[in-house]
């Protein structure tokens, strides 16, 4: 049990995370019906920026979070007016290519700057509570309340239930962010300007919405969420040129999960992204001892005639499973709205 | 309709298609681009010939190999057959297929464990991969029938990726960790082994004719017709009688087919298999040029395979002759030509107006 | 038709300057470096003899090509400026295979077929040396493999070689390490890389530990590409193992480390030779602290050579050197001494390559090996390199530490 409780944090960090990148690819959508393949690459900026900044100038990681959003936020409007805007009324798959060419460049321009090596941030420039501690010294718990004790970079809630302080900071912004990307979309002026574009962009236009301002805002804010998921992955990970890559395709595998071009679907779906595959690659390989030992097969999975490593092999694999499966049922996602776009 | 004809009258029509494609095979200018390719084996020849010669004179032209030329062009038409294949579903039923990769390595696994463990002829495999490939796309095509747009795209995505872990992590099934399937052997005609690189070119070249083919005469029937109509207006083709979901099917199982054939020939010309060769970008690389070259069209199709396949060969070469630093930009510079090729040519190089 | 002809002009003006005569070129670099460095031996350097180096310096594995591609330019440039090889200067090419097969064969083809390049020292990834060794072959050119550890990876080919030991023999030591001289831990779990050199590892480890009843409560496997473990770890944790065996690189190693700390796991870390990198320490911090791991060589305690080689690497190049780096080092080394031995001006290039071959393989006892900062290198029959000893060390104040006890002949304790 206390292995579930530990998993379902897990999970809920990596959805979170998930949910950041995947809101930026969803917004983008929505207005402008582009599959913003370069997406990913900006949280990887993101993360590289504020690793930058934090080596190189005495300033705390918050201040590198915000130097970074704004950075990442220019160069999301940057992208847009350069390589995306020209292609506005061009088929919409060519845009597309743009989008792979625009990440293919940015992923090896990163790597010739900053090398391909992963690297991470260096202790001395993170907060104290995200510091690791040392492992030969017990862990001092300077406050015990009901059993759940809180010691220097985590919070234990019973002996093999813990969450970090960083994982919680992730959470934390991570649904504050969402609530407020939410109230903004809803309430305010340039929120409405932007589910009009979404709704159709020509009409917005005639309205007397600036389109292309509504459109650069858009990937502003989804640029710069996407900035903060990238710090904090660097954090928490590390930070390498293909980060990007690798958790990019999974976010965008939510954000079509959650039905795209919806906002409040792209965070559900993250959070399942991030539950399936973790979930999927913890109980996998248990469940299938389970299921040998039941059927007499016990001593044929001890001698490893089937695989024990299902759960971490298929790890990724299995959250784009559930993705189909939920496709299949809801074929516009979970929160999708049929339109006929077509490709 | 078409049935009111008796079996004889067809035969003579098919017949008749036949020589009129000939004849259009063998036009004036179509047949100087024909000899043209037959004949590429032969210039690069032609280039280890100059090279030689001018280092006989002491100039030393640092021009690559032949063999490595010819090497480029195999794995280039290999491009183009997939990218014909993958044109199928992307240009002409307008469906964005991101997995098409998925179909590569069903072709490729089927020939090299066939023929590596169960010793399997290569010209007895190449049916078997074509029908593998078939059956996988209609697997796959059944459930997704009813999707559109990027629901589709991503489906397939995911259903690539499905195999590449399987290949990756069935360890019983590929006898080896990462997919490693080792000496295949090669194809042989009678007794003799293909296993030059023009020999392979040649091979290549006739499948990549033979689905060209295919692919024209499909383009121009019912068939192709239907499925453009598809793409214009679901509803509407649907209205006018269209089986929709047959021909969608139809168009899954051909495109899949081509895809495993490619793979199949991929086994037997490498002779290795590794699953990451399957992986997620080559999807990407083969949309790309369907879609540089202009979706729906097998002129585009042909020319997008030409140039994104041979680019980072290209790229490779001029870079070489920077100083080592610059090696690392290759992929870089691959990535700022997609997107000034986009730029320049939003609806491809060459495209139908429809 | 207008873009295309401005498109054909481009591509033609880019084949006439690739065309340009080489000679031209060279002439073009002499003369810098003559006005750079004024010294009479640089002058001398105008013949040249060509090695390539292939690895995936694009991709996923691109972290390692880095270092590859470090590695080799070191030995190249401290051999040029010791004089060269009898007076040639070591030109190096550099081709990228990005870590897939598709490249590799086209590498391999390019290197093979060209007109001057004697050796390669590549490829990084198994699949790729398993793929250009065919190629290789069939051209009769020296494939010396600094990083692939796939079993299968020399067999069948008399043209491919490898400077890294199979793993059979590590996993063997670490078992019966933490059996006899650990026996505080009476449980281990493992951890292992999904690919070649974690499962190799992994399965010497489990083997030895049957045979000496040493419990392995859970062995868990992860992919490369992940960066987050915590799954893993929350597995791992809910068996309590007294050891925490990482059967995998040190990238991930790191990661592992500091994500099991994070989550209260207090166990002892072991790995092996692939967590031994200077990065491990730098991305685990304080985590690492008290983790073992064997190696065969040491660039503190293991020799002065060595010593040597890391300080010139990190003054070169800001980073410090890795396991890859060294090796490649190494296989530079081997083949720039085999150069020197055997290379002959007058010969066709056919019989040079054969020549460094055949030297190659003629170090195939330890006396006739080649002394390496690695440890002393020879070949086997199939061109696999025989075991080199191990050595444990110990993570004590972010530095590694000579182990206090250490196990020289494994077979004492049985």
């Amino acid at each position: 049990m206390e292995q579930f409780f530990q998993q379902l944090i897990n999970g809920i960090v990596l959805g979170g995370i998930y949910a950041l990148i995947a809101v930026g690819y969803t917004m983008v959508y929505g207005i402008i019906q582009l599959i913003n393949f370069a997406h990913g690459e900006i949280f990887m900026l993101g993360a590289y920026i504020a690793f930058t900044l934090v080596m190189f100038f005495p300033i705390p990681l918050w201040v590198a979070i915000l130097v970074s959003m704004l950075f990442c936020a220019g160069v999301g409007m940057l992208m847009d007016v350069v390589a995306y805007k020209p292609l506005r009324t061009a088929p919409r798959l060519s845009a597309l290519i743009t989008a792979i060419g625009v990440s293919i460049g940015l992923q090896n321009l990163a790597r010739m700057i900053w090398g391909a090596k992963p690297q991470s941030f260096s202790e001395d420039t993170l907060p104290k509570f995200f510091q690791q501690i040392n492992p030969l010294v017990e862990p001092t718990s300077f406050l015990n309340i009901f059993g759940v004790s809180f010691t220097e970079n985590a919070i234990q809630f019973s002996e093999g239930v813990s969450l970090a302080y960083l994982d919680l900071t992730i959470i934390i912004l991570a649904i504050v962010l969402m609530v407020g990307l939410n109230r903004l979309v809803s309430l305010t002026k340039i929120g409405k300007a932007m589910r009009a574009c979404a709704q159709n962009r020509v009409a917005a236009n005639l309205m007397g919405i600036k389109t292309n301002r509504v459109i650069a805002i858009t990937f502003a804010i989804g640029s710069a969420l996407g900035a903060v998921a990238g710090v904090m992955v660097g954090v928490r990970e590390n930070i390498s040129p293909l980060m990007g890559f690798h958790k990019g395709v999974a976010a965008f595998a939510a954000a079509v999960l959650g039905g795209i071009g919806n906002i409040t679907g792209a965070m559900i779906g993250g959070l399942l992204m991030g539950l399936a595959e973790v979930f999927g690659a913890g109980y996998i390989d248990s469940f299938i001892e389970f299921v040998c030992n039941n059927i007499g097969l016990g001593q044929f999975y001890e001698d490893e005639k089937i695989s024990h490593s299902y759960g971490s092999g298929y790890r990724v694999a299995i959250s784009y499973i559930v993705m189909i499966i939920v496709i299949l049922i809801r074929p516009t996602g979970l929160f999708g709205k049929s339109s006929a776009h077509r490709a | 309709m078409q049935n009111n004809k008796t079996p004889k009258q067809q035969n003579t029509a098919l017949l008749k298609n036949i020589v009129n494609w000939l004849q259009t095979l063998f036009r004036s200018k179509n047949i100087i681009f024909w000899i043209l390719i037959c004949a590429f084996p032969l210039f690069t020849f032609l280039t280890d010939g100059i090279s030689s010669m001018f280092s006989m004179l002491g100039i030393n032209l640092t021009l690559p190999s032949g063999d490595y030329i010819l090497y480029i062009g195999v794995q280039v038409c290999v491009y183009i057959l997939l990218a014909i294949g993958l044109n199928i579903v992307c240009g002409y039923t307008g469906l964005l297929e991101l997995g098409y990769v998925g179909f590569y390595l069903v072709g490729g696994y089927t020939a090299g464990l066939l023929m590596r463990h169960a010793g399997v002829p290569y010209w007895l495999i190449l049916p078997i991969a074509v029908l593998n490939g078939a059956l996988w796309g209609l697997i796959r095509g059944a459930p997704t029938l009813k999707l559109t747009g990027d629901y589709f795209a991503i489906v397939t995505f995911g259903f690539a990726e499905v195999l590449f872990r399987i290949v990756k992590n069935e360890i019983w099934l590929i006898r080896d960790i990462n997919g490693f399937v080792k000496d295949i052997p090669r194809a042989s005609v009678f007794v003799w082994e293909l296993n030059q690189n023009w020999q392979h070119f040649y091979h290549i070249l006739i499948l990549t004719g033979l689905v060209i083919f295919v692919s024209y005469r499909l383009e121009n029937s019912r068939i192709g017709r239907a499925w453009i109509a598809i793409r214009e207006d679901e509803q509407a083709a649907a209205s006018m009688g269209i089986n929709v979901s047959r021909y969608k099917s139809l168009a899954f199982a051909i495109s899949a087919a081509i895809g495993a054939l490619g793979g199949a020939f991929l086994a037997q010309f490498w002779g290795t298999l590794s699953a990451k060769t399957f992986e997620f970008w080559e999807s990407i690389l083969i949309l790309c040029m369907v879609i540089l070259g202009g979706k729906g069209s097998i002129k585009g199709s042909i020319i997008g395979a030409i140039i994104i396949g041979s680019m980072s060969e290209v790229l490779r070469e001029i870079l070489l002759r920077f100083p080592p630093d610059y090696a690392g930009a290759r992929y870089l510079i691959f990535g700022i030509i997609l997107v000034l090729l986009m730029r320049f040519r939003p609806a491809g190089l060459i495209f139908k107006r429809s | 038709m207008r873009n295309w002809l401005i498109a054909l002009l481009i591509v033609g003006l880019i084949s006439l300057w690739g065309c340009q005569p080489s000679d031209k070129k060279a002439e073009v670099t002499t003369e810098t470096e003559a006005n750079t460095d004024e010294t009479e031996e640089t002058q001398e350097l105008t013949e040249q003899v060509k090695v390539a180096v292939a690895g995936p310096f694009t991709g996923t594995a691109a972290a390692f090509g880095e270092m590859i591609e470090r590695g080799a330019k070191l030995k190249a440039k401290q051999i040029n400026e010791a004089g060269g090889i009898n007076g040639r200067k070591l030109v190096l090419t550099f081709g990228d295979d990005a870590g897939t097969d598709k490249e590799a064969k086209l590498v391999a083809t390019r290197f093979a077929t060209d007109k001057e390049i004697l050796a390669v020292v590549g490829h990084f990834n198994s699949s790729c040396s398993l793929a250009g060794k065919d190629i290789y072959k069939a051209n009769g050119i020296v494939e010396l493999s600094p990083g692939s550890t796939n079993v299968s990876v020399c067999e069948g080919s008399d043209w491919t070689f490898r400077n890294l030991y199979r793993d059979d023999f590590q996993g063997t030591f670490i078992a019966r390490y933490i059996k006899n001289i650990l026996t505080k831990y009476k449980s281990v779990a493992v951890l292992f890389d999904n690919d070649d050199y974690g499962r190799g590892l992994r399965d010497a480890f489990t083997a030895e530990a049957k045979n000496i009843d040493l419990e392995v409560v859970a062995s868990v496997a992860y992919d490369r590409e992940n960066t987050d473990f915590s799954t893993q770890l929350t597995k791992i944790k809910s068996k309590k193992p007294g050891v925490i065996f990482i059967s995998g690189l040190y990238e991930q190693a790191a990661l592992i480390v500091k994500q099991a700390r994070k989550l209260g796991i207090r166990s002892l870390f072991f790995g092996a030779d692939g967590i031994d990198s200077p990065d491990f320490l730098k991305n685990a911090g304080i985590s690492a602290e008290g983790t073992y791991l064997t190696t065969p060589f040491t660039f503190g305690a293991g020799g002065e050579e060595a010593a040597k080689v890391a300080t010139a690497f990190e003054a070169e190049f800001g980073v410090p050197p890795d396991t890859w780096a060294a090796l490649t080092y190494d296989a530079m080394g081997m083949i720039a001494e085999a150069i020197e031995k055997t290379y002959n001006k007058d010969a066709a290039l056919a019989e040079n390559r054969k020549a460094i071959r055949d030297h190659l393989a003629s170090l195939d006892t330890p006396e006739e090996g080649y002394k390496g900062i690695t440890g002393l290198t020879y070949f086997d029959i199939n061109g696999d390199t025989v075991n080199k000893p191990a050595y444990v060390k110990v993570v004590i104040d972010g530095k590694y530490t000579t182990a206090p006890k250490q196990m020289p002949n494994m077979d004492a304790f049985e």
